[in-house]
């Protein structure tokens, strides 16, 4: 035998062992992938959304490498072609030229409510599969388009869930009956603040009887002053304050309300900007202390509560993000690796992009809660919303710089504290 | 207890801060007739300033003013040379994109120099409230208000009394008339810009402990200023003060009233009457906006 041919054998002998040990072995990990898989992915990485943009990408990279070291999707490696979708017109454009230059078939993303509409018609116009991970206007799956899915939660289970919590956790606390809390609700002026506001006003109002003394929207980016609203809602007097923020906003009332001596019994907030950024807590330390966001899991999270395989998933996605950032996973890298890890589960079901199949897959998924990342399960609806009752969402509270776990008690080691909220210099 | 006094208070420190922020663009404007697109992102630059030496070498904001005041006027002599120049003869169009992609260019530098994260300038004074007469007052905003007044007060002693000053107006006023008595209009120009950029720089450095630093923190402000730039006349200081006191007022007193999402129709509905009704602006001479006065 020549010794190109010998060499050539035996490559082959080598080859055909070590597929044999990989079936026997039944795990997908370390297995060869054959070629490359490209999804585009869509995130602001410049522009004033960028801050939140760049969390997400690294979300979306740490899963992308689990996902390639947990034998890929459809069996090939995963890429990650980006675009940078800086405001909606460059979202929609962006779409576009993944989808004509890079050729993909699936397009991820977007962070932003602002965003994910433009960019899902862009996909859409082009057949193109929309996996949105992270925003929730409430409109994104109302507009019959059978190519876009969403994993998160839309707004209107955000407001459905702080009414929940308020109704449910803190009226007890406060020695008052759901009916008796006076809200006043406070929002900046996106879909996203609206649809998570409309959403909570329609179900205390209509659900608990709750007394709405007072509905504010602003525009997040070019609100400078809160006094005249904090001096406002001082002789309004309400329980509680419902503020859905974008950013700076969040800091700014808080250290106006400090300053005025406004007092409250709470504060609830959702979705990983405005409180819910580890921003707030940087700027504000202690004196951040007391407000609540209703978000992805932080610490203080009971992992037991999950299922099995998704603690692993859960304990490897936390010490990669740590590994990579230097601190805890924030809500915008849980959403990113959610989702992606999602796309995949579905990927790996259909075994092809061809979008009636994919939908198919999406739909027969049926995951009870605790089977994912950060505690989701899975159930999508018609319409490409996965339920919001699957997508489990926790309370968290900022206490002495950290944003702890403190709701559903199920789930957390960490109890909330300060109910109700007592002087601003006694919240230690 | 009533709000009223607390809204004077509000009215009157956050006017402060505009003012800070629209007395270099009056100047700019004014003498220039530019409209810099740019201006929101030199502020930006002194929050930046005044976080990085506060975070790596524990400077107070205050302090800084004394590097900050140098440093940005020659920024502004730098950007006039390698920019400004250029364009200060060419129509308002290529003024207009050309200050635009400056400022596009300025943000997208420190999005990559220092990330998009909100920083926070903490020293000991942004959390000092004086409580006087029903109105909490921050010690930082009063310190801000204070220096937008000397500010305001100096240059508009500086354009009214200085040889430097008077040469600026008569360039403002006809620029070719200005050449031919020998007015080097160039150094004008350039000197101008050069103090419209000390001045923002300074309002940056100033605003840094009461609001968080980001590579758009500038779009926050640049819009308000333009109002007030236009209320309060074109090139004129004390017009930006009072501008900026109005301004403040209809944001103030407009959101507690009407909420606040009516405040940018209120005071844009008045920015559309002045620019309408009196071109000059409410404390503008008649016909300025034509001489550039």
């Amino acid at each position: 035998m020549r010794p190109r041919t010998l060499a050539l054998s035996a490559s082959a002998l080598v080859t055909a062992l070590a597929l044999v040990g990989s079936a026997l072995l039944g795990g997908s990990e370390g297995q060869a992938l054959q070629g490359e898989y490209k999804i585009g992915l869509l995130e602001p990485l410049t522009g004033p959304l960028a801050f939140e943009g760049k969390r997400h990408l690294d979300g979306y990279e740490v899963m992308r490498d689990m996902i390639n070291e947990r034998g890929g999707v459809m069996g090939k490696k995963l890429v990650l072609v980006v675009g940078d979708a800086v405001d909606p017109t460059a979202a929609g454009s962006e779409a576009n030229r993944l989808i004509t230059r890079e050729g993909v078939k699936i397009i991820t993303g977007t962070y932003s409510s602002t965003l994910c509409g433009a960019a899902s018609e862009a996909a859409s116009r082009q057949n193109v599969i929309y996996w949105e991970s992270s925003c929730v206007d409430p409109r994104f799956n109302k507009r019959g388009l059978r190519n876009v899915f969403r994993t998160e939660i839309d707004g209107t289970g955000f407001g459905w869930y702080n009414i929940e919590f308020i109704a449910k956790h803190l009226a007890p606390r406060f020695n008052l009956k759901p009916n008796q809390i006076k809200v006043a609700f406070l929002s900046e002026d996106s879909s996203y603040g609206q649809g998570v506001t409309e959403a909570a006003r329609q179900r205390a109002k209509q659900e608990f009887g709750m007394q709405e003394v007072a509905a504010e929207y602003y525009a997040f980016a070019s609100t400078n002053d809160f006094s005249p609203i904090i001096a406002k809602f001082k002789q309004l007097n309400p329980d509680v304050v419902h503020h859905i923020a974008r950013g700076n906003d969040a800091v700014l009332f808080w250290r106006q309300s400090k300053e005025q001596n406004f007092m409250f019994k709470a504060l609830v907030h959702a979705g990983a900007t405005g409180y819910g950024s580890i921003d707030f807590g940087k700027a504000l330390g202690v004196d951040g202390n007391g407000p609540f966001v209703l978000a992805e899991p932080g610490p203080g999270l009971r992992l037991e509560a999950f299922r099995p395989e998704a603690r692993k998933l859960e304990a490897d996605f936390s010490e990669a993000i740590k590994k990579k950032t230097g601190d805890e996973p924030l809500a915008s890298h849980r959403l990113a690796g959610a989702g992606l890890w999602l796309l995949k589960v579905v990927l790996d079901q259909a075994r092809t992009d061809e979008l009636e199949k994919f939908r198919a897959a999406v739909l027969a998924i049926d995951m009870p809660v605790g089977s994912t990342l950060n505690g989701w399960g899975v159930k999508f609806a018609e319409n490409g919303q996965n339920a919001n009752e699957r997508v489990q969402h926790y309370m968290l509270q900022w206490q002495n710089g950290r944003l702890m776990t403190v709701w559903p008690e199920e789930f957390t080691t960490a109890r909330a504290k300060w109910i109700p909220l007592g002087a601003w210099d006694q919240r230690k | 207890m009533s709000a009223v006094p607390q809204l004077l208070v509000s009215t009157v420190l956050l006017g402060g801060i505009y003012a800070l922020i629209a007395v270099g663009l009056t100047l700019i404007f004014g003498i220039m007739r530019v409209v810099n697109f740019a201006h929101g992102e030199f502020l930006m630059l002194g929050m930046y300033l005044a976080f990085w030496a506060f975070t790596l070498w524990h400077i107070d904001p205050y302090f800084i003013l004394v590097v900050a005041v140098p440093l940005f006027f020659a920024v502004g002599l730098g950007v006039y040379a390698l920019v400004m120049r250029g364009v200060i003869h060419a129509s308002h169009n290529v003024q207009i994109f050309t200050t635009v992609g400056l400022s596009t260019a300025l943000q997208n530098l420190a999005l990559v120099f220092w990330t998009g994260d909100f920083r926070f300038v903490r020293p000991w004074h942004s959390g000092v409230v004086l409580r006087i007469g029903g109105g909490a007052f921050n010690l930082s905003q009063v310190v801000a208000f204070a220096v937008a007044v000397l500010f305001t007060l100096s240059l508009f002693a500086f354009m009214k009394w200085t040889h430097a000053g008077r040469v600026m107006r008569a360039t403002a006023q006809d620029g070719e008339a200005a050449t031919l008595v020998g007015i080097n209009t160039d150094r004008v120009y350039r000197l101008a810009f050069a103090i419209g950029i000390a001045c923002v720089g300074v309002a940056g450095v100033l605003i840094s402990p009461l609001y968080s630093v980001y590579p758009t923190a500038g779009l926050q402000f640049v819009l308000l200023a333009y109002v007030v730039v236009v209320l309060g006349g074109l090139g004129d200081m004390v017009g930006a003060l009072l501008g900026s006191l109005i301004v403040a007022a209809v944001e103030v007193i407009g959101s507690y009233l009407f909420g606040s999402a009516w405040k940018e129709v209120i005071y844009f509905v008045l920015f559309i009457a002045v620019l309408v009704l009196r071109p000059a602006g409410l404390f503008g001479q008649r016909g300025a906006e034509a001489l550039g006065v």
